[in-house]
């Protein structure tokens, strides 16, 4: 389900109440996705097989045969219209994604931070060695599509840059 | 200790054939994937997956810290390599150890050892293995190449020490070429391999490859599982692959096989392991050993019963070998045919998408491929798409059963060498078990010229 800074930009309503039920049919009829579209809106509701994100780092739950290729956990929508987003920065590696330079620290970057060509985004932590992962252009980062100490595969969306 | 999850550092059928024994043993599976197989069978079967790089091996299947990454990730308890990619990087198996995370194939030495082919064979000669005469190590001087040369009896064929699997070979015929095939052979070696160490054999005339398959539990006990026949190669590819050898006596197998596990337990060899033979005249001639599983191994399975990479997994998690040598029996006879993507003539690649698939079935018929219909074979890896495996109570019926599984095997939408394999088991040299390494290549030739005529 997205979080609402990801919604702040489009200025679209979330039905609360359409969500729930779309929540309902899905754990009622065992499935692990509904999508609903109605004009311009779309409405997407997965469920994640992980029971605790940050204790258990599986990284990409494959439910059944015929499911799509892996999904992380928060943000089912926003990464869906951020995979094909002119302006996003995937990992180059393999590794836990961290969002500050030290715990406690201040995110490098957040929703609406300016940067330039070869900021730092956030680092990749591969056997115990920390990589920095810089922007490959200018302009505003919109959207975060990691968590904190997130276990990432090469390709994931990380960051958009608008 | 035991082992809860594997990665799978490889693609293909052989990934799939590893999760297909993890889910068997109640293992989790966890598959490291190119961007190019995020649709591959194994990835959407197994329990978890991690894309570890884009379609080129060197930036996925090799690319060893994506790889460890992803292990310590998922949390895998060992990493299984396949064949092929890093299996045989010894390097990449002490990092995995280093790691704790547990290596499922040889002690990273023994991999080391048979990798550098001039000491797998003084390895070998010390553990009492016959060897192709020859030089008694690397080659350096051009003087000593004429010397050894002269002394071996033409025609000699030049190796480079880091090449094995069919590559880096020169064939040389009469001492006026030895200079400039072995410049040739040196400089070759060192773009391909990095290293252009070279050393001489002599060339056999006709021999067939037979090749021993051995394990051990790195306690130094050891058996074998028999031998495979895998004189059918275009290339140094092997096309077809058959289990018992139709030229080997039991008396010979068991005198092999002895000589070859007591090499194995002096060494205190760990996991899955081959060694391969040439043999001509009755002679067997060690030319190298492959420290890993090999993609022919399920005729193996199939005449004796036993799960190798179950029982490469069981012994990784210390449980040891299954069964004792006198528990090893020999029953029927199996054969295995590649199935390439690519055309059965021109063998030109042939990837695409797979409009339709329908694998053939019924007793004692066996499919290790990874394909199914709307799967598209990516062009950036090898072209073998599956493996037809065929087993018979005895030799002539094991080749009826396959003529008749290859009747039905439809695979729409890329040209496969299904049709080759018909034409095999058609032809009588191959039903009488008559052919030598250089048979299956003279007979290709043959089918050219009877196409123009």
């Amino acid at each position: 389900m997205t979080d609402s800074d990801g919604n702040a930009e489009t200025g679209m309503q979330v039905d609360a109440d359409l969500v729930r039920q779309l929540a309902e049919l899905l754990n009622e009829n065992d499935l692990t996705e509904i999508e609903v579209e109605d004009g311009s809106r779309r409405i997407v509701v997965k469920r994640q097989l992980v029971a605790a994100p940050l204790a258990a780092p599986a990284i990409a739950p494959a439910p059944a045969p015929a499911a799509a290729h892996s999904e992380q956990a928060p943000a089912a929508t926003a990464d869906d219209i951020a995979r094909n987003h002119p302006g996003l920065v995937k990992s180059p590696m393999v590794g836990t994604a961290y969002l500050a330079g030290e715990p406690g620290a201040e995110p490098f970057v957040a929703p609406g931070t300016r940067v330039a060509a070869g900021d730092t985004l956030l680092l990749i932590e591969a056997m115990k060695v920390m990589n920095a992962i810089a922007a490959p252009r200018g302009g505003t980062v919109t959207q975060i599509l990691v968590q904190n100490a997130q276990p990432v595969e090469y390709d994931q969306p990380l960051v958009v840059i608008e | 200790m035991t082992i809860k999850k594997i990665l799978i550092a490889n693609r293909g059928e052989i990934a799939l054939r590893i999760h297909r024994a993890c889910h068997e043993m109640g293992i989790k599976t966890v598959a490291a994937h190119s961007t190019a197989d995020a649709d591959a069978m194994h990835v959407r079967l197994a329990d978890e997956a991690i894309c570890i790089g884009p379609p080129p091996a060197v930036d996925s299947y090799l690319n060893i810290p994506n790889i460890i990454s992803a292990a310590e990730l998922a949390h895998a308890d060992a990493i299984h390599p396949g064949y092929g990619f890093l299996s045989e990087n010894a390097q990449f198996a002490e990092i995995v150890e280093l790691h704790n995370i547990v290596w499922i194939g040889p002690k990273p030495e023994h991999i080391r050892t048979m990798g550098d082919k001039v000491e797998a064979k003084r390895t070998a000669a010390k553990l009492g293995l016959p060897l192709v005469p020859g030089s008694d190590g690397p080659v350096e001087e051009f003087a000593e190449a004429r010397r050894i040369a002269g002394e071996t009896g033409y025609p000699i064929i030049i190796k480079a020490a880091s090449g094995g699997g069919g590559r880096g070979m020169k064939v040389v015929r009469t001492e006026r070429e030895l200079e400039a095939q072995m410049m040739q052979a040196r400089s070759e070696a060192k773009n391909a391999f990095g290293d252009d160490t070279v050393y001489i054999e002599k060339y056999l005339d006709d021999p067939r490859h037979i090749e021993f398959q051995v394990f051990g539990d790195g306690q130094g006990n050891a058996i074998h599982l028999g031998e495979r026949d895998c004189s059918l190669q275009r290339r140094h590819q092997k096309v077809l692959e058959e289990a018992p050898s139709p030229v080997i006596t039991e008396e010979q197998r068991a005198r092999m096989g002895a000589i070859v596990v007591k090499a194995m337990a002096e060494m205190g060899y760990r996991g899955a392991g081959t060694i391969e033979f040439l043999y001509e005249n009755g002679e067997f001639y060690f030319i190298e050993m492959n420290t890993r599983l090999q993609v022919e191994h399920p005729v193996t399975e199939m005449i004796t019963g036993i799960d190798l990479v179950r029982e490469q997994i069981r012994i990784a998690s210390g449980e040891g070998l299954s069964c004792r040598q006198e528990q090893v029996q020999f029953r029927g006879h199996a054969i295995e045919c590649r199935i390439n993507a690519e055309d059965p003539q021109t063998f030109a690649p042939s990837p695409g998408l797979v409009k339709n698939y329908v694998a053939p079935g019924g007793m004692h018929v066996r499919v290790d491929s990874g394909l199914y219909a709307g799967y598209r074979v990516p062009p950036y890896y090898d072209s073998m798409i599956g493996k037809l495996i065929v087993y018979g109570t005895t030799r002539e019926r094991c080749i009826l059963r396959l003529r008749r599984a290859l009747e039905e095997f439809v695979v729409e939408g890329m040209k496969t060498t299904i049709p080759l394999h018909q034409k095999l088991v058609d032809d009588p040299e191959f039903r009488s078990g008559d052919y030598t390494i250089k048979w299956l290549e003279q007979w290709l030739a043959r089918q050219e010229v009877e196409q123009d005529v």
